[in-house]
């Protein structure tokens, strides 16, 4: 008996920007329910990777499957719809946006109405516009945003943009979460913080997350870290087995 | 609240005295004005709402008056049938344009809507059989409303203005939408938006076709007022004057694209009085409320309404 197809499987995925290969046939199955971890220095791949996967580039070789079907062609938007939203290494939130709107813009993609209907403020349209806010306050609160709900994005600092992103994405309800060096520019609370929430989302909400960081401590959260160098994986296993790997301590601390 | 609501309804009566205490050439002028304010708010909210700098609005503001023209002088129609045809031409054309060039953005963008006010400009004069080139098209009849000639600039102002502020009310419930959430969030950050599941290509396109129609209704309803359209009415120099409402007024202000039509109708007007330089001052005019007010004159009025809040709650306090 065959066993159920990943929630995303990368098959020799290979890209290069001009002559410079990024990535040389990268393959690892992201499973259904898991946090996945990707690890890898600077410059080794993995947010190229990243915009492979969320389809801000397409590769020039490999495949990519999301729940066993071919996943190669479809754009952002499908990719989106399909369930599968990112993040980004620089926490992309909309500046003239208030906290709330932003996370409002997260849910848009759940209702559906037409310009006629916003425009004639039909009932359909009110009604989904304030489901849209109820889930954005519900996530405002989860993610302790609520004190600054109507505050402009612009003044958050570097960690409460990047806790704001995330919340965007995930008050979505995407199957599978790509967070993209979320611990980056947090202090330590944030990050304790992120660490219960990205466990939370896995147990509670039933998200896959793929991770992509070059922090040690916040990827023993991921039940299976992949190391990226070089555009090639050196090495899989749980984060005990990663920091044992001899090559991982060759790349890392050169012993 | 009740402050707003006093507010409000002295303003109500002040726009109803209006065109029976002013003198009859201002009359026309603030007639003039509501016509602008419906161009100019499609501008605003592609310029506002989405960040797309549009200047062919001429264009658009060109089809519905030579759609008006042409359907009641040359083919005898009644007006309505101007106005939808106006209306149908314009969206048409914004949508057939707007979708390979709303890939584009930024100054690009700009660019290529100048190309096509430029393109249409040309056009409206050489297709003499169609528009009278610069002889134009005379005779458009007054409007009628169940049997009530709209033929004094006093009775028109009523008629533009309730459209006008009926174009506001849409606009105010799009900006207010899902819609309008999934537009500023394209305008803010395109590459996010996408990953949210944002349509860029469409959405833009839909805002675009809106814009040609508030551009359109417009100028239907400027043949209608002036009963005679030429290619003078259409040119570029008229686009850029339409960019200007929403930039005077404030590119996210609904309102102000009622400030900015007062700037472009009025202060030229009263400039000419100073003689042949007027064109000049009035430049100056717009470089300094630019300068001085980045968000238009909308902006800067509730910037003071809340210096004077604060200072009384300080004077309270």
């Amino acid at each position: 008996m065959q066993a159920d197809p990943a929630l995303l499987a990368l098959q020799g995925v290979g890209h290069s920007f001009g002559g410079l290969s990024v990535l040389r046939s990268v393959t690892f199955d992201v499973p259904a329910g898991e946090i996945v971890g990707l690890i890898g220095p600077n410059g080794s791949g993995k947010t190229t990777l990243f915009n492979i996967v969320s389809g801000y580039i397409r590769p020039l070789v490999g495949n990519i499957l999301y729940r066993g079907t071919p996943f190669g062609r479809e754009t952002i938007q499908q990719r989106s719809h399909a369930g599968l939203v990112r993040t980004f290494q620089t926490p992309q939130v909309f500046e003239k946006m208030t906290v709330l709107e932003n996370v409002m813009a997260g849910c848009c993609k759940l209702t559906r109405t037409s310009l006629l209907q916003d425009l004639f403020r039909t009932p359909t349209a009110r009604g989904q516009l304030r489901e849209i806010r109820e889930q954005a306050e519900a996530a405002c609160e989860r993610f302790q945003l609520a004190g600054m709900r109507d505050v402009p994005a612009a003044s958050l600092t570097a960690g409460q943009r990047r806790i704001l992103e995330i919340a965007r994405a995930v008050v979505g309800k995407p199957s599978l979460l790509l967070l993209d060096e979320p611990s980056s520019g947090l202090n330590g609370q944030e990050i304790e913080n992120l660490r219960e929430w990205i466990v939370r989302l896995n147990a509670d909400d039933g998200m896959t997350v793929l991770l992509v960081s070059h922090d040690m401590g916040l990827m023993t959260v991921a039940n299976m870290v992949h190391t990226l160098y070089f555009g090639e994986i050196i090495a899989s296993g749980d984060m005990t087995a990663i920091q044992r790997h001899p090559k991982v301590r060759e790349v890392y601390l050169g012993v | 609240m009740r402050s707003n609501l006093v507010w409000l309804t002295l303003g109500l009566i002040v726009w109803a005295a209006l065109p029976f205490i002013v003198p009859r050439s201002t009359a026309d002028l603030l007639v003039f004005t509501g016509i602008y304010a419906i161009a100019g708010l499609g501008i605003g909210l592609l310029l506002g709402q989405c960040g797309i700098v549009n200047l062919a609005q001429a264009t658009f503001y060109g089809l519905g008056a030579y759609g008006s023209a042409y359907c009641t002088v040359t083919l005898g129609l009644p007006s309505a049938v101007g106005f939808v045809v106006g209306a149908v031409l314009s969206m048409v054309l914004a949508y057939v344009i707007g979708r390979p060039i709303l890939r584009l953005t930024g100054y690009f963008l700009a660019l290529g809507t100048l190309a096509l006010s430029a393109i249409a400009s040309a056009l409206f004069f050489e297709w003499d059989w169609l528009t009278g080139g610069t002889l134009g098209i005379g005779g458009i009849p007054k409007l009628e409303l169940f049997g009530f000639a709209l033929d004094r600039p006093s009775r028109y102002y009523f008629f533009v203005w309730i459209l006008a502020f009926g174009c506001m009310a849409l606009a105010r419930n799009l900006v207010d939408s899902r819609t309008g959430l999934m537009l500023r969030a394209m305008r803010d950050s395109s590459t996010a938006a996408a990953s949210l599941s944002i349509d860029l290509q469409s959405l833009r396109t839909r805002i675009f076709v809106l814009c040609a129609l508030f551009g359109s209704l417009a100028g239907s309803l400027f043949a209608h007022h002036a009963s005679f359209v030429s290619v003078q009415s259409f040119t570029v120099d008229r686009s850029i004057n339409f960019l200007l409402i929403p930039v005077v007024g404030g590119a996210t202000s609904i309102p102000g694209v009622v400030a900015g039509a007062l700037f472009v109708t009025f202060l030229p007007e009263l400039l000419s009085k100073l003689g042949d330089f007027h064109q000049i001052l009035f430049g100056l005019a717009l470089v300094a409320v630019v300068v001085a007010l980045p968000d238009g004159l909308m902006g800067a009025f509730s910037r003071l309404r809340g210096m004077i809040a604060a200072r009384r709650s300080g004077n309270a306090g």
